[in-house]
C-alpha cells in the first residue's frame, strides 16, 4: 500500500476535490440542456469527466457506468493514437472520436475532448460521451444485429478536430452529419458537447486561478490517495481467495454457448482478475472493447464495496485485469462491436458480481434481468420524412440479502431514463400500445427478484426497419443462495393479426400497422422460497406478481 | 395604539414563529411557539393565541401561515396517514405510475430502493380507450371495461380516485366521461382528472402529479377546515391564506382543489420575503440564502421576480443541491425554484475512511444538537463557528441558552489525530471552509447553472447562519453586496406578509409557431383568465387588483425541453425564444423551428404591501459592547469588536473584522468588509 504525502492541506484538498465533482456533474447539466435528441435529452445517456494532466481520472459525474469505465482507457488510446501520427492537442482545440478501439465503447458514442490549458500549458482534459441515436451503417440506429465486422455499424471517427483555436470546425460537423439519417440532431447534440466541455474546462480553470497550480496539482494527488486507501480498506473486509464464475450470452439462434469466465482473485486488499477461458472474438456485433470490459469490472467493483468512494484514477490502483487479446472481451480490430458496450458489458458486470457473491454472499444481489433490450428502428414516412428512434428496456432487479428485487427499471451497466409514450407519440410514427410489468417473471425466493415489462410498439406511418438486441432468451438470469432463476425475456412480431414469436436478436422489416413487442427477463430470487413471508406472499398475489 | 395587523406563521421543524406587523407603527411582534408535529394547526393556534394576548384580534387584517403538511404525509410521518386511493388508467398502462422513468436513483447502490408507489396495482385499473396525440380518438371509450372499474372500486374502502389516459392533455373527453360514470354511480368519491390538474404531456408526471392530489385533498382539507374553526373561535374574522409553493398565498378553500400546491410552502416564503425587501431597496437581482439548523436553500430573484421551475419531486432526495431524479413524487406545478443542501449549524463534521475531513450529510439536528449545547460530542459547524469565537462563546439566543465552548473545544479536537498537521483554529476553519464549498454549490445551482452571472446579484442571507456565512459565500461567487435583513431568523415567517395570492393554469399548444393560430391562443388565454378571475373573485380580490400573466412553453422542434416565453406576438415570442435560448444554454438556432407546446397563465391578486418605516438615524460607528478574539481565513485570530444589532441605528458604519449579534443570528463581517444600516435597518454589507 502507498500512502501518498504531500504538502497540501486537507482541507484544500477536499475542496478542490468537491469542486471538480460538481464541475463534472455541471458539464452534464450544459450537455443535457443544450442537446437535441430525445436519447441525451429525455434519456441523459451521456456521461461527463475531468482528468488531469497525464490523463488520469480525477472527478466524474454519476451518470452511466459503461461510458465512465471506458472514458480514462479512451483518452488514453486517443493521445497515444495522435501521438504515433505526429499530432498533439494544442490550446483551442476540441477533438472528437467515436473509433471503439479508441475510444472505448462503440460507434454510436461521440467522444468530445478538450484540452486544458493553463498560461500555455497541459494541465488536464475535459472530456464527455453521449450516445448518438444514429452514425450511418447498415440500419437505422447504427446497431446491426447480424454485423460482422465493424465498417456496417456506421461513420468511423479516429481522433479529429471539432475545434481549432476555439473555432467549430465545420468540415468535421458536415463529415458526421452527412453519415447520419438524422444530421439536424447530431449538430446539435454535438454543439451540447462541446458547451459541456467548456464548462467544464472554466471550472477546471477557475480553481486554479484561485488556489495555483502547484496546489492544484498537490490536491489531485492527495485524494486520488485517499479513494484508494478507502478502496482497499473496505476490500480487506471481503473473504480473501481466488473465486471462478462463467455465464454466457446467447448466439442468434439463441444458443447460449458465447463463455465469459473470470477467475477472481481478493488478497490483501486488491482484486485481480483473470479471464482466461472466455470466448473467442466472434463475427458478431457482440465484442466488447477492453474500455468496455474495465467499465464492468470497475462498476461491479463499486457497487460490492462502498459506492460513496469518490471515483477517480484512486479506485481503479487495487485492481489488475489481464486478458488475452482475441477474445469477445478485448477484440482486434475490426471485430464488430455495437453490441458489447450493452449486452457483453452487462453479463461481464454480472460475471464479476458471482464471482465476488462467492467472498461476500450479502454484499451482492441475484442476477439482474441481464439485458438492456435494446430497441432501433427507423424508417420513412408515406411523405418522405426520415427517422430514427432508439431505446433500452428496464428489466427485473435481482433480489437482495435484505429485500425484493425491483419490477421494471433499469440495472447493472446502464441507467437511462425511459422516453415518455406521449413524447414517442408526437415525434415518430409510433405508438406504444402495451407498457406493464411481465407477471411471474420474477424468481421466487425469501426475497423474490423483480418482474420484467412488456413494451408494445405498433408502426402508423409507411415502413420501418427494426433492429432488437436482447439477452436472456434462452438461459435464465440465476437466483442466490437458494433463490429461483428469474424468468425469460421473448420477443414478438405481430402482422395480419398473427403473433410470431421472433429471436432476441432480429433485424425486421415492419410494414404500417404491424406491432414489435419486447418481454424483458424477471430478476433472480435471493435465499429459499419456502421462507418467504407469508404477508409479501398475499401482496404478491393481491398484486397480480406471482413469483415463478 | 395598534393599527392595521397583518400575521405571518411559518411552521418549522422545531419552532413555529410568528410575525405580526402593525402597518401604521410599523412594529414587528415576533412569537415562537414549538412546533406540534402530530398535529401542526395547533402549533399555529397556540402562536396565534399568545399574540391575541397583546393586541386586539379586531385589528388582524390578513393572517398567512406556511405549511409542511402535505411534505410531512407524503414523507410518510405518522399520524398523517395517507387514505388508499385507486387509479384508472388506459389499459395496458397501468404500471406507468410505479415504473417512473425506469431509472435508479442511485445507480452503484444494489441496494437502492424504489419509492412506494402510492397506488397498489391491485387499485391501478385499465380502462379500454385510447386517443391518438393530437386527440383523435382511436379507440373509444368502452362502457364494459368502466362498468367493470367501477364495480372494482365500489367493492373497496377507496375514497378517491385518480384518473390519466394517455393524450387526455389535448382531449379531456374519455377522462370527463369517467369521472362523471364515477361521480354518479359512486356518491361521495372524490375524482381527480389528470386534464384537470395538469393538462401536459408526460404520461408519468401528468400520472404522478394527479395522484398526489388526490391522495392529499382529504388530508389538506381536514386540517385547513380545523385550523379554520381554531382561527375563528378565537375571533379573528381576518381572511386565512396559506402559502403555496409558487409563492403566492392562495385561500383555503382554493388551495384545497390542488392541495399539491402546498408542498414547498415554508421555503418559497423566504424567498418572496427576499424579493419583497430587494423591491424596497430598488435590488432588481437577488439571490436568497437561507442557513438553519440542518439545511441551506438558495434562489433567485431576477429583475424584481422569484424564479420558478415547473417541476419537483416531492419527498424526494437531494444530492450535492439537486434533486435525485426518481427518488421521490414528480408533481407539476409551479415551484419556487430552491437548491436545497444537508448543510446547516448542526452539520457534523467527521472522518472518513481514506483519512479525508468531511462535513454532512449528517446533522445532530435539535437533538442532541451541536456538542455546544451540552448534550452532543460530536463536532458541528456552530461547534466550529464557536471555536473560531465567531458565534458567541457563552451564551446564544440573547442569553438564554448557554453555550459550552470548551465542550465545543473538545469536540473539534476529536478530529485532531486523523488531521496531524492541523491545529484545532485550522480544523475548525476547515470545517467551516468545506461547509461553505457545500453551501456555494446550491447558490452556484441556481445562479451560474441557470444562465445568470453571480455578479450581477446582491444577496440576501438570513436563517440563523445566513448571516455567519454570507460574507465568505460572496467572495466566493465574487457578489458584492449582501442585506442582512432586520430579523434573519424570522423571514420566512415576514416573508408571509409580503405575498400576492397567485393561481396557475395551463392549456396544451402542440404547434410549429408559424402554423399557429392566432384566434386560437386568444381564445385559449380568455378561458383561462375567465376561470382565472373567477378563482380570484372568490378569494376575495377586487377586480382593479387583478392581473394576468400569459406566457407559452417555447423549445425548438425536436426539442423536448421548454423555455417560459412571455406572450405577445409570435414572432416576438420566437425571438425572445433565441434570446432566451442563446442565454440559457450558450446558443441558438434561428434557422430551426420553434414549437410553442403551451399556454400558461398566472392570475396574480395584489395584495397591498406592509410599508417599512424608516428607523432612526445616526452616523459614524456605535461603540462596541466589547471585543472577542475571531479567526480569520489567511489572517489567524484577530481582536475584533463585537456590536448589538439592536443599538445599531440606520446611518451606522462598520469596518471589519467585526462582529453583529442579535437575538437569533450574528452577522460577521471579514476584514476588508464594510457595513451600513440601512433606512429601513437592514445591514448592508460591501466591499
Amino acid at each position: 500500500m502507498t500512502i501518498v504525502q504531500s504538502a497540501i492541506d486537507p482541507i484544500t484538498s477536499e475542496v478542490i476535490k468537491n469542486s471538480l465533482i460538481y464541475a463534472s456533474e455541471e458539464m452534464g447539466i450544459a450537455v443535457r440542456n443544450a442537446s437535441y435528441s430525445a436519447n441525451i435529452k429525455e434519456r441523459l445517456d451521456h456521461s461527463c469527466a475531468l482528468f488531469d494532466r497525464r490523463g488520469r481520472l480525477i472527478a466524474q459525474a454519476e451518470h452511466i457506468p459503461v461510458h465512465l469505465g471506458s472514458l480514462p482507457w479512451g483518452l488514453q488510446q486517443t493521445l497515444e493514437s495522435l501521438k504515433a501520427r505526429g499530432d498533439v492537442m494544442r490550446p483551442g482545440d476540441m477533438w472528437v472520436v467515436n473509433d471503439p478501439y479508441l475510444s472505448g465503447t462503440h460507434l454510436n458514442d461521440i467522444t468530445v475532448i478538450r484540452p486544458v490549458f493553463f498560461q500555455g500549458n497541459l494541465i488536464g482534459y475535459a472530456g464527455n460521451k453521449a450516445h448518438h441515436a444514429d452514425v450511418g451503417g447498415a440500419v437505422p440506429g447504427s446497431m446491426s444485429s447480424d454485423a460482422r465486422e465493424l465498417f456496417v455499424e456506421g461513420l468511423i471517427i479516429p481522433a479529429t478536430r471539432i475545434m481549432q483555436s476555439d473555432q467549430v470546425v465545420e468540415q468535421t460537423v458536415e463529415l458526421i452529419r452527412a453519415n447520419s439519417r438524422s444530421p439536424e440532431m447530431r449538430s446539435g447534440d454535438l454543439k451540447a458537447q462541446i458547451a459541456g466541455n467548456v464548462t467544464g474546462e472554466r471550472r477546471m480553470l477557475e480553481l486554479i486561478e484561485r488556489h495555483g497550480i502547484a496546489t492544484f496539482e498537490a490536491a489531485i494527488e492527495r485524494f486520488l490517495g485517499e479513494s484508494e486507501r478507502r478502496l482497499r480498506t473496505v476490500l480487506r473486509e471481503l473473504r480473501e481467495g481466488t473465486y471462478i464464475a462463467e455465464d454466457f450470452l446467447e448466439v442468434p439462434s439463441g444458443e447460449p454457448s458465447i463463455c465469459i469466465r473470470a477467475m477472481l482473485t481478493i488478497k490483501d486488499g486488491t482484486i485481480a482478475i483473470d479471464y482466461a477461458g472466455t470466448n473467442r472474438q466472434l463475427e458478431l456485433p457482440i465484442n466488447a472493447v477492453f474500455g468496455v470490459t474495465l467499465s464492468g469490472v470497475y462498476y461491479a467493483v463499486r457497487a460490492v464495496t462502498d459506492s460513496t468512494i469518490p471515483m477517480n484514477d484512486g479506485c481503479f490502483r487495487p485492481v489488475t485485469v489481464m486478458i488475452e487479446p482475441g477474445t469477445i472481451l478485448s477484440p482486434i480490430r475490426p471485430a464488430p462491436v455495437s453490441g458489447g458496450n450493452v449486452e457483453t458489458s452487462t453479463r461481464n458486470a454480472q460475471v464479476i458480481l458471482q464471482a465476488l457473491a462467492q467472498a461476500a454472499p450479502e454484499r451482492v444481489s441475484a442476477m439482474s434481468g441481464g439485458t438492456m433490450t435494446n430497441v432501433m428502428a427507423g424508417g420513412t414516412t408515406k411523405d418522405g420524412r426520415h427517422w430514427t428512434f432508439y431505446e433500452t428496456n428496464g428489466c427485473g432487479m435481482g433480489a437482495r440479502s435484505t429485500m425484493d428485487g425491483i419490477d421494471g427499471i433499469q440495472c447493472d451497466m446502464t441507467n437511462t431514463l425511459n422516453t415518455p409514450i406521449e413524447a414517442i407519440e408526437q415525434q415518430f410514427p409510433l405508438r406504444v400500445t402495451r407498457y406493464e410489468f411481465v407477471p411471474g417473471t420474477g424468481g421466487g425466493g425469501r426475497y423474490r427478484g423483480g418482474c420484467g415489462l412488456v413494451r408494445e410498439i405498433e408502426l402508423v406511418d409507411g415502413d420501418a426497419t427494426f433492429v432488437l438486441l436482447c439477452e436472456r432468451h434462452t438461459l435464465h438470469p440465476p437466483g442466490a443462495q437458494g433463490g429461483k432463476p428469474g424468468g425469460s425475456g421473448r420477443n414478438v412480431h405481430a402482422k395480419d393479426g398473427i403473433e410470431y414469436k421472433i429471436a432476441g436478436k432480429a433485424t425486421l422489416r415492419v410494414c404500417e400497422g404491424e406491432r414489435i413487442a419486447t418481454y424483458t427477463p424477471g430478476g433472480g430470487g435471493y435465499g429459499d422460497p419456502l421462507k418467504r413471508d407469508a404477508e409479501a406472499r398475499r401482496v404478491d398475489e393481491k398484486n397480480g406478481l406471482v413469483c415463478s | 395604539m395598534a393599527g392595521k395587523t397583518r400575521v405571518g406563521i411559518d411552521v418549522g421543524g422545531t419552532f413555529t414563529d410568528l410575525v405580526a406587523l402593525d402597518e401604521q407603527t410599523g412594529e414587528l411582534t415576533k412569537i415562537k411557539v414549538p412546533t406540534t408535529p402530530l398535529a401542526p394547526e395547533q402549533g399555529v393556534i397556540n402562536a396565534l393565541r399568545a399574540f391575541c394576548e397583546q393586541a386586539p384580534q379586531s385589528k388582524i387584517v390578513l393572517v398567512s401561515h406556511s405549511s409542511t403538511i402535505a411534505t410531512n404525509a407524503l414523507l410518510g410521518q405518522v399520524h398523517l396517514e395517507l387514505p388508499r386511493v385507486a387509479l384508472v388508467t388506459t389499459a395496458g398502462f397501468r404500471d406507468v405510475l410505479e415504473i417512473g422513468r425506469q431509472n435508479r436513483s442511485e445507480v452503484y447502490n444494489l441496494f437502492v430502493r424504489r419509492p412506494k408507489p402510492l397506488v397498489e396495482r391491485a387499485d391501478r385499473i385499465g380502462v379500454v380507450e385510447r386517443l391518438d396525440y393530437k386527440g383523435n380518438v382511436l379507440v373509444p371509450l368502452d362502457r364494459a371495461s368502466l362498468d367493470a372499474a367501477v364495480e372494482q372500486i365500489a367493492k373497496t374502502d377507496v375514497r378517491a380516485v385518480a384518473v390519466s389516459f394517455l393524450h387526455s392533455y389535448v382531449n379531456p373527453a374519455h377522462e370527463r366521461e369517467v369521472g362523471q360514470a364515477l361521480r354518479e354511480r359512486l356518491p361521495g368519491l372524490d375524482v381527480t382528472l389528470s386534464s384537470d390538474i395538469d393538462p401536459e404531456y408526460r404520461e408519468y408526471e401528468r400520472t404522478s402529479t394527479t395522484v398526489v392530489n388526490a391522495l392529499l385533498r382529504s388530508l389538506v382539507t381536514v386540517y385547513l377546515d380545523h385550523l379554520e374553526r381554531e382561527v375563528r373561535a378565537l375571533g379573528i374574522n381576518a381572511p386565512l391564506y396559506v402559502m403555496q409553493s409558487n409563492g403566492g398565498m392562495s385561500a383555503i378553500e382554493t388551495v384545497a382543489k390542488r392541495p399539491a400546491t402546498l408542498i414547498e410552502s415554508g421555503p418559497a416564503s423566504g424567498v418572496i420575503g427576499a424579493a419583497y425587501v430587494g423591491k424596497e431597496l430598488g435590488i432588481a437581482n437577488v439571490l436568497s440564502f437561507d442557513m438553519g439548523g440542518t439545511t441551506a436553500k438558495a434562489g433567485t430573484i431576477f429583475d424584481g421576480e422569484p424564479q420558478v421551475v415547473g417541476e419537483f419531486e416531492a419527498a424526494g432526495r437531494t444530492h450535492s443541491g439537486r434533486a435525485v431524479k426518481g427518488s421521490g413524487y414528480p408533481v407539476r406545478f409551479p415551484f419556487i425554484d430552491l437548491a436545497e443542501v444537508s448543510a446547516g449549524g448542526g452539520t457534523i463534521a467527521w472522518i472518513d475512511a481514506g483519512g479525508a475531513l468531511r462535513v454532512g450529510p449528517l446533522s445532530a439536528g435539535a437533538d442532541p444538537g451541536p456538542a455546544a449545547y451540552g448534550k452532543g460530542d460530536q463536532p458541528t459547524v456552530t461547534d466550529a463557528n464557536i471555536v473560531l469565537g465567531r458565534l458567541n462563546p457563552v451564551a446564544l439566543l440573547g442569553g438564554k441558552m448557554p453555550i459550552d465552548a470548551g465542550r465545543s473545544r473538545r469536540a473539534v479536537a476529536s478530529l485532531q489525530p486523523a488531521l496531524p498537521e492541523l491545529d484545532v483554529d485550522r480544523i475548525a476553519a476547515g470545517i467551516i471552509a468545506l461547509v461553505d464549498n457545500e453551501m456555494a454549490k446550491v447558490l452556484r445551482i441556481v445562479s451560474i447553472e441557470r444562465g445568470y452571472d453571480p455578479r450581477m446579484f446582491a444577496m440576501m442571507a438570513f436563517g440563523g447562519g445566513g448571516p455567519l456565512h454570507a460574507c465568505a459565500l460572496a467572495e466566493q461567487l465574487d457578489v458584492k453586496r449582501v442585506i442582512i435583513p432586520a430579523d434573519p431568523g424570522l423571514f420566512s415567517a415576514f416573508g408571509l406578509l409580503a405575498a400576492d395570492i397567485r393561481g396557475t393554469a395551463v392549456r396544451s399548444i402542440l404547434a410549429v409557431s408559424t402554423e399557429l393560430d392566432p384566434k386560437r391562443v386568444e381564445t385559449i388565454f380568455r378561458e383561462m383568465e375567465a376561470e382565472g378571475r373567477e378563482e380570484l373573485r372568490v378569494q376575495g380580490v377586487a377586480r382593479e387588483q387583478m392581473v394576468f400573466v400569459r406566457e407559452f412553453d417555447v423549445r425548438y422542434h425536436g426539442q423536448s425541453f421548454e423555455l417560459a416565453i412571455h406572450a405577445g406576438p409570435i414572432p416576438d415570442v420566437v425571438e425572445a425564444f433565441h434570446e432566451k435560448h442563446e442565454r440559457t444554454y450558450g446558443y441558438a438556432s434561428r434557422g430551426d423551428a420553434v414549437e410553442i407546446v403551451a399556454a400558461r397563465l398566472t392570475s396574480i391578486g395584489r395584495v397591498q404591501k406592509p410599508t417599512l418605516p424608516a428607523r432612526a438615524v445616526s452616523e459614524g460607528s456605535p461603540p462596541p459592547s466589547g471585543t472577542r478574539s475571531v479567526y480569520f481565513d489567511g489572517q489567524g485570530r484577530v481582536e475584533t469588536p463585537v456590536y448589538y444589532r439592536m443599538r445599531m441605528l440606520s446611518g451606522n458604519t462598520l469596518s471589519g473584522p467585526a462582529v453583529v449579534e442579535q437575538y437569533d443570528s450574528c452577522t460577521l463581517l471579514p476584514p476588508g468588509w464594510r457595513l451600513r444600516v440601512d433606512a429601513i435597518g437592514n445591514l448592508e454589507l460591501s466591499r
